[in-house]
């Protein structure tokens, strides 16, 4: 099983970089990072959205949600794979379509982890800025949002690492990330299914419980330092933050 | 200063105000005291805005509250509310908490903030503890951060919703003489509490309140000595007991 690791690792680590286009593991990371850094600000204005007392921008949000929870992530790879195309009257390459899908998709998962961070505040928070005179935004920006975030770290980082797995949907339209790069690896020596796919497993296992330790670590970290009281690095930063912007 | 005029206020079927008319004047202290679930902080929280009313009128200085054209942030940032639960923000020096909103919503700049600050905590008492975060402070400490907060965007009227109410007994005294100071430089102030040693030696009239209607308005003196209506007579011998 070994051998069908290293004969391959370059394929499974890179597809066929630098003489072909780049997949594999690297792709996997690559379309992770890149979903990520649009799903987090996404996420933030729909979790804004939901909470908010206009109608308008509550129930459409509250709808999106709703449904992109309640759709398997493949129908929605289908859904913009074969639907956006005759929408908009040209193709779309299958990398864009998954990074698209997955943006939206983790948009909506980390969405209600910020909505849950922001609604497990006690009132007196809003109130209290509120009545000092602070406009809604500006509570929501400097007393709400630097809480709740920081409150909701852990459950938003450990989303991020369930990125890196969904990212494997890409097979079915053809992305050549990390499962894709096995099953052309199975194409081809035909035999050995079994071995194939679980060297694939490990690589994600490793990948996955190394992300997963780092965010343990973090979580400890919050932990400790509420438990002592003191100033943490991340509070002086967004403390700074807070008030020279 | 503070005008009511036949305000009501319900929650579905239960009216939790009874056409309430009364009035704080300037530079006045006025102690609202009753049984809990009278309707005092409901009263207290309607003249920010912090609850609706459904009938009636309440001015302060001259601005109607709950009129729709009303600039809310404008008007709350002119009368001060200390909570009964403090609600510092946690995240937050005690400076920082004092220096946030004149910052945020009256514009001004980080080193006038501070400066303005440090003089409020060193008002409250607590300039050492300008970077302490609220969880290391005691309930008295954070209570006077608060206070200090809310004198930061210099309202002329303090609102105090049952201050000393979630405090340990020894920290009921210092939270107080910060209120009796205030009261001394001429702070328009109205008051729901249970202190009824503070009503006595500060207040210039005590509002006794069941179940949602002010049953009586009277100078403190009066009012300890020979309350006139049962309700407030029964219930200041509840309190002796």
């Amino acid at each position: 099983m070994l051998d069908i690791l290293t004969q391959n690792a370059h394929f499974l680590l890179l597809g066929q970089y630098p003489s072909g286009p780049i997949g594999g593991l690297a792709l996997t990371l690559i379309l992770a990072l890149l979903g990520l850094a649009f799903a987090i600000p996404l996420s933030l204005l729909l979790a804004l959205c939901r909470v908010s007392p206009y109608r308008v921008l509550s129930v459409p949000s509250t709808v999106l949600v709703y449904i992109v929870r309640g759709v398997p992530l493949v129908m929605l790879v289908f859904w913009s794979y074969f639907l956006v195309p005759g929408l908009i009257g040209h193709l779309v390459s299958a990398f864009t379509t998954l990074v698209v899908t997955l943006v939206i998709y983790q948009a909506a998962y980390l969405s209600e982890i910020v909505r849950a961070g922001i609604e497990s505040l006690p009132t007196g928070q809003t109130e209290s800025a509120r009545s000092l005179g602070m406009s809604y935004g500006s509570t929501m920006r400097h007393v709400i949002l630097p809480q709740a975030l920081y409150n909701m770290l852990p459950s938003i980082l450990s989303q991020c690492v369930s990125t890196v797995k969904d990212t494997s949907i890409g097979y079915v339209i053809s992305v050549q990330e990390l499962t894709f790069s096995a099953q052309q690896i199975n194409a081809s020596l035909l035999t050995r299914p079994f071995q194939v796919f679980l060297v694939l497993a490990l690589v994600y296992f490793a990948v996955c419980y190394t992300l997963t330790r780092c965010v343990q670590g973090v979580e400890r970290r919050i932990s400790r330092r509420r438990a002592s009281g003191k100033m943490s690095n991340v509070r002086s930063l967004i403390n700074d933050s807070v008030l020279q912007s | 200063m503070i005008q009511f005029s036949k305000v009501s206020k319900w929650y579905g079927e239960y009216q939790a105000l009874v056409d309430v008319t009364a009035e704080v004047k300037q530079g006045e202290v006025v102690v609202v005291c009753g049984p809990s679930g009278s309707g005092k902080s409901t009263l207290i929280r309607t003249v920010n805005r912090l609850e609706t009313i459904q009938a009636g009128e309440i001015t302060v200085d001259g601005t109607s509250v709950h009129q729709a054209t009303l600039n809310l942030n404008r008007f709350r940032s002119r009368v001060g509310f200390v909570f009964q639960q403090f609600n510092l923000f946690p995240h937050l020096s005690a400076l920082d908490n004092v220096c946030l909103a004149p910052m945020k919503a009256a514009g001004k700049n980080r080193k006038d903030a501070k400066r303005q600050a440090l003089a409020l905590l060193d008002r409250v008492g607590l300039a050492s503890k300008a970077n302490s975060y609220p969880q290391q402070l005691s309930g008295g400490q954070q209570q006077r951060v608060a206070i200090a907060r809310a004198l930061a965007m210099e309202p002329p009227v303090m609102l105090f919703d049952e201050p000393t109410s979630a405090l340990d007994p020894e920290m009921v005294g210092e939270v107080l003489n910060v209120m009796k100071s205030l009261a001394r430089d001429g702070m328009t102030m109205m008051c729901v509490t249970h202190e009824m040693g503070f009503a006595r030696e500060v207040s210039d009239s005590v509002w006794f309140m069941d179940r949602g209607a002010i049953l009586e308005v009277a100078d403190p003196q009066t009012f300890f000595r020979s309350p006139e209506h049962p309700r407030a007579q029964a219930f200041l011998s509840d309190l002796r007991h």
